[in-house]
């Protein structure tokens, strides 16, 4: 899900590890929420990188917010980045209505191939940071 | 209760009533209310019919109710097929796949002795009702609603958000919110189906490129008269995108089953269906492997549109 495409840029180190030990010198391999990545080859001219994946978790937490609420789901049910839609109960009807609420929530249009495409809740947070990005970039 | 006295040898596959296929002019309608089925043998019984994938995927399900849910839309899905084999066949042997815009279907040539059949298939489940429609030929797709579900929305900005500008202006041209509630949920399940139908898959056919109205509406006249728009009339689509959408090949039926929720139907007319009659549908109401309803006629089983 998450891609390791490396660019230049700068990296907020709170969702990331870095741990290069017992490693060839230009490879660091990756801890994001706990998940490893194969080692990567670091561009030796540049020392800064981006990894363009997880969405904040502030919106990650926004989005179970808006699911929790649509889907009247148990205080002692976990709902987290990994929860998929369907298996929280939601129906097309559900999808749709969080979807809805999702373009209200941060100001942004789903489109319906777009929409079709989110099973998980990281999906849905990772699309909306997308489209917010995009919004303000226009 | 009953449940509890009955044997496991009660339970097996060739307990499964054979069935004849249904014409290529009929609809065959198949349900499960969850809460009619109690027993925890029955449950395990249908889990043995289904593959690891499909139980994963049953166990997935965060809650008890919604993994039971699960596992009755499997075990509906395999036993009804099973139902209309020409030679017993387990509902355990059964494959499926997915067509390219992900629209299950049976895989024929991965079943041993496989008779490949025309046999098209589509479920819906909601919390309290599973269901299955079956025909030959011709592709269908279902979709259930529960009468009294609310959407946390409201039904104005909903549809303007989902639904086309002709489909708005008649909602809001139905001042009874309760009312505009219940035709809400008709014409959700109505949209749904027809999208299932077609299967290319919810992008393939956004909601807002069509038009689902009866057949005695017209353009002109939005508004309502005092019984509900479906009732007693045809149902139609119309495309508002090119015409060359083919959405006279499309027929509807609308239902109240069992008392409880709305049913849409939606299939190609069949080629040999010339005059356009209206949809012939049988429904059961079924627990697999245990009994057989047939509901048609009863008060499970209401027409509200589409049928005479």
């Amino acid at each position: 899900m998450a891609s390791s495409t490396i660019a230049a840029s700068s990296i907020s180190f709170t969702s990331l590890t870095l741990n290069n030990k017992g490693l060839a010198k230009n490879s660091v391999s990756l801890s994001i929420n706990g998940k490893s990545f194969p080692s990567l080859r670091l561009q030796a001219a540049s020392r800064r990188f981006r990894v363009s994946c997880a969405a904040k978790p502030e919106t990650v937490d926004k989005v179970c917010e808006i699911v929790r609420k649509q889907l009247a789901i148990q205080p002692d049910v976990a709902v987290t980045g990994d929860s998929k839609f369907a298996a929280l109960g939601a129906d097309s009807l559900d999808t749709v209505e969080i979807v809805m609420g999702l373009e209200e929530e941060f100001g942004i249009s789903v489109e319906e191939e777009s929409a079709q495409t989110i099973a998980t809740v990281q999906d849905a947070a990772d699309l909306i940071e997308n489209l917010v990005e995009k919004k303000g970039s226009a | 209760m009953r449940m509890q006295c009955l044997d496991t040898k009660f339970f097996t596959s060739t307990s499964l009533v054979p069935m004849q296929l249904p014409s290529r002019m009929e609809t065959h309608l198949w349900y499960v209310k969850p809460n009619e089925v109690k027993s925890e043998q029955l449950l395990n019984k249908y889990l043995e019919f289904l593959p690891k994938s499909e139980k994963e995927h049953v166990f997935s399900m965060r809650g008890d109710e919604l993994r039971k849910g699960a596992l009755l839309a499997r075990a509906l899905v395999r036993t009804t097929i099973a139902r209309y084999q020409i030679n017993q066949v387990s509902p355990r042997s059964l494959k499926f796949r997915k067509n390219i815009h992900g629209k299950p279907e049976v895989d024929w040539q991965q079943i041993e002795d496989w008779h490949p059949q025309q046999l098209h298939f589509n479920i819906s489940h909601t919390e309290s009702l599973v269901a299955c429609g079956v025909t030959t030929h011709n592709p269908i797709g279902i979709d259930i609603e529960e009468k009294e579900r609310k959407i946390k929305h409201s039904i104005s900005s909903f549809a303007k958000r989902y639904f086309s500008q002709q489909e708005v202006q008649l909602l809001s041209s139905i001042s009874d919110p309760e009312i505009q509630r219940q035709e809400f949920i008709k014409l959700w399940t109505l949209k749904e189906a027809y999208v299932k139908a077609l299967g290319r898959g919810f992008s393939g056919s956004p909601f807002k490129t069509f038009t689902i109205r009866s057949a005695a509406a017209s353009k002109e006249s939005i508004h309502l008269s005092e019984s509900s728009s479906f009732e007693n009339s045809d149902i139609v689509v119309e495309s508002l995108e090119d015409s060359t959408n083919h959405t006279g090949d499309w027929q509807f039926a609308l239902l109240e089953l069992a008392g409880s929720h709305y049913a849409a139907i939606c299939s190609r007319k069949d080629c040999a269906n010339i005059g356009s009659h209206p949809m012939k549908i049988g429904v059961w109401r079924t627990i697999p492997l245990v009994e057989d309803e047939y509901v048609s006629g009863t008060n499970s089983v209401i027409a509200v549109g589409g049928l005479m």
